[in-house]
């Protein structure tokens, strides 16, 4: 327990969410089935129940090619079928190739900017590039794609920029994005900011903050570009992850130097920091220092704040909480009920938890997998296993899975009721429902066991 | 939580999780009962139970109750019935732990 529930998480961790790009964003090679919405100049792919090219050969894509170049007067139909063929191909090359050919082809189609777009995206997704030499082909492959871009007399822009760098970094391939945001400023344009975001918090996940500081004075220094209000709370919220809260302050510190004006994304990492430390007293000050300021806060703010004060052990605040909230006319989720919960479990409150489940249900609001984990544990906690049963029925029922802590307490309370076969029955669906690996899923049983026996010698248990 | 777990698991204990997993060479008693030459003790106690439940070999009065075997009996150190709670430790002494 003391998580942070992922709905929550990725809502704070996430600054960029609440700044859709318009630019073109290629999809990360894990999800190769959505194709990417090109916006302005080209359309989505029309929608195929096959894909037109099932395998990676060139010759083969260009004899399908040549069965149906003239089926489609639409001036954007080269570029769908280029982007087809460049999600299977085996190499930059070959898109590269395929392209030439469609030219040859079709006299009347000339690439545009976002069909080099196309060939940007998928020169790092490619099947063939992830050995050790992966980076270094990664980025010949861009700057290959590049420089036929050149010569088909197409400047490259910022989107290009931003496609090529999430192309780089979606691959790992930190060092060359870096590289390739110097070579774009000193030669075409400077990086937007969503690049330069984008950028920052990949850099941030992989790299040492220092190196992060580096890279953001040098595009300062050299380029002029310069931090905005979501690459601070970028950097706050990573600083806060790794549990430095002074230098998130410092950051706080220089965003009002800068003349930033924090929103209530800001406040809601600062204060995700306080909560995650169990220091609730200063989350509070956040709060309060946020209302002074006018921000107001939404429904992240209230999740975080009673997550923090459940976990320092003021549920009655934590409860208060709830009803200002929905005085404001923001609505409990399964989260904010479940960090609730959480918090009445570690005070042993698991019967006013139950009821507070029974009102959460009562409001049309549906309990999650976290919802009952948090109560499996907490009953199992206050020893009222019967029900804990139950709610391991419902947990079964629902194909759900256990997270580690309620799996050991459940295992551990079964066992010290003697009810051993029921403890390896809940083994079973541990492993068979792959809430563990099979590794800790033992473990844990063993250790139960070893212990049990010992508890039996010293007559502490049945 | 559960990266998190099971990353401490494993910094925490490389050695406990080795011999876990890692593949020993059987004695022939096991040997024949797994039908491997090779297992690793968390292999060995899942065919174990899964032949447990397969076979039904649960006492139906009480079910922490194994009614062993033959075949069971002849891995188990030839106990009529085994308590589930002492299940581990005995495939346990099947895996001596290696000299240093």
């Amino acid at each position: 327990m003391g998580k942070i529930p992922p709905s929550f998480r990725s809502a704070i961790g996430n600054p960029n969410i609440r700044n859709p790009s318009s630019l073109f964003r290629p999809q990360p090679p894990s999800s190769p089935s959505k194709p990417p919405s090109l916006k302005k100049q080209s359309p989505k792919p029309i929608p195929k129940p096959n894909p037109i090219f099932k395998s990676p050969n060139l010759e083969d894509a260009k004899k399908i090619f040549d069965s149906i170049a003239n089926s489609s007067k639409d001036p954007r139909f080269p570029n769908s079928l280029l982007h087809s063929y460049a999600k299977i191909a085996a190499s930059t090359t070959d898109s590269v190739k395929f392209l030439h050919h469609i030219t040859k082809t079709l006299p009347s189609f000339s690439p545009d900017r976002s069909t080099f777009h196309i060939l940007l995206s998928h020169s790092c997704a490619n099947p063939n590039s992830n050995s050790n030499s992966s980076s270094n082909s990664a980025i010949s492959a861009i700057h290959q794609t590049l420089n036929s871009m050149h010569a088909a007399g197409v400047t490259p822009d910022a989107a290009t920029a931003d496609v090529a760098i999430r192309a780089l970094c979606s691959a790992g391939h930190l060092d060359h994005a870096i590289e390739l945001v110097n070579e774009f400023a000193s030669k075409h344009c400077l990086p937007d900011t969503y690049t330069f975001n984008f950028l920052v918090k990949h850099l941030c996940k992989a790299r040492a903050l220092s190196s992060v500081y580096d890279f953001i004075d040098e595009m300062r220094e050299k380029f002029g570009v310069k931090p905005d209000l979501v690459t601070y709370t970028i950097l706050i919220d990573n600083v806060c992850n790794g549990k430095n809260l002074r230098e998130a302050m410092r950051l706080v510190s220089v965003l009002h130097e800068e003349g930033f004006k924090p929103d209530c994304f800001v406040y809601n990492t600062i204060m995700k920091g306080y909560c995650v430390l169990s220091r609730g007293s200063e989350a509070i000050e956040v709060y309060n220092k946020m209302k002074e300021e006018g921000v107001e806060p939404d429904l992240v703010t209230y999740n975080t704040l009673i997550f923090g004060l459940s976990k320092s052990g003021r549920v009655v605040e934590a409860k208060k909480l709830l009803r200002v909230m929905a005085e404001k006319g923001y609505f409990p989720d399964e989260v904010t009920y479940t960090t609730l919960m959480n918090g009445m479990c570690r005070k042993g409150e698991v019967l006013a938890a139950l009821a507070l489940l029974g009102e959460m249900e009562g409001k049309g609001c549906s309990p999650n997998e976290c919802t009952y984990n948090t109560l499996l544990h907490g009953l199992c906690k206050a020893r009222l296993l019967e029900k804990a049963i139950e709610f391991y029925g419902v947990i079964k029922e629902g194909g759900l899975k256990f997270d580690t802590a309620s799996y050991g307490t459940f295992v551990r309370a079964l066992c010290r009721d003697g009810r051993v076969a029921e403890a390896y029955e809940v083994f079973d669906y541990a492993v068979e429902s792959k809430s563990l690996t099979d590794v800790a899923a033992y473990s844990t049983l063993e250790s139960t066991l070893k212990w049990l026996k010992k508890a039996k010698e010293q007559g502490l248990a049945v | 939580m559960l990266p998190q777990g099971i990353k401490k698991a494993i910094t925490d204990n490389p050695k406990k999780l080795a011999n876990l997993i890692d593949l020993v060479n059987l004695p022939s008693t096991l040997r024949e009962f797994v039908g491997q030459s090779q297992i690793s003790r968390l292999g060995c106690f899942m065919c174990v139970w899964s032949y447990i439940k397969t076979k039904n070999l649960q006492d139906p009065y009480n079910k922490n109750v194994v009614n062993c075997d033959d075949k069971l009996k002849s891995i188990l150190l030839g106990k009529p019935q085994v308590d589930l709670a002492e299940l581990p430790a005995l495939i346990k002494m099947h895996f001596p732990k290696e000299p240093k």
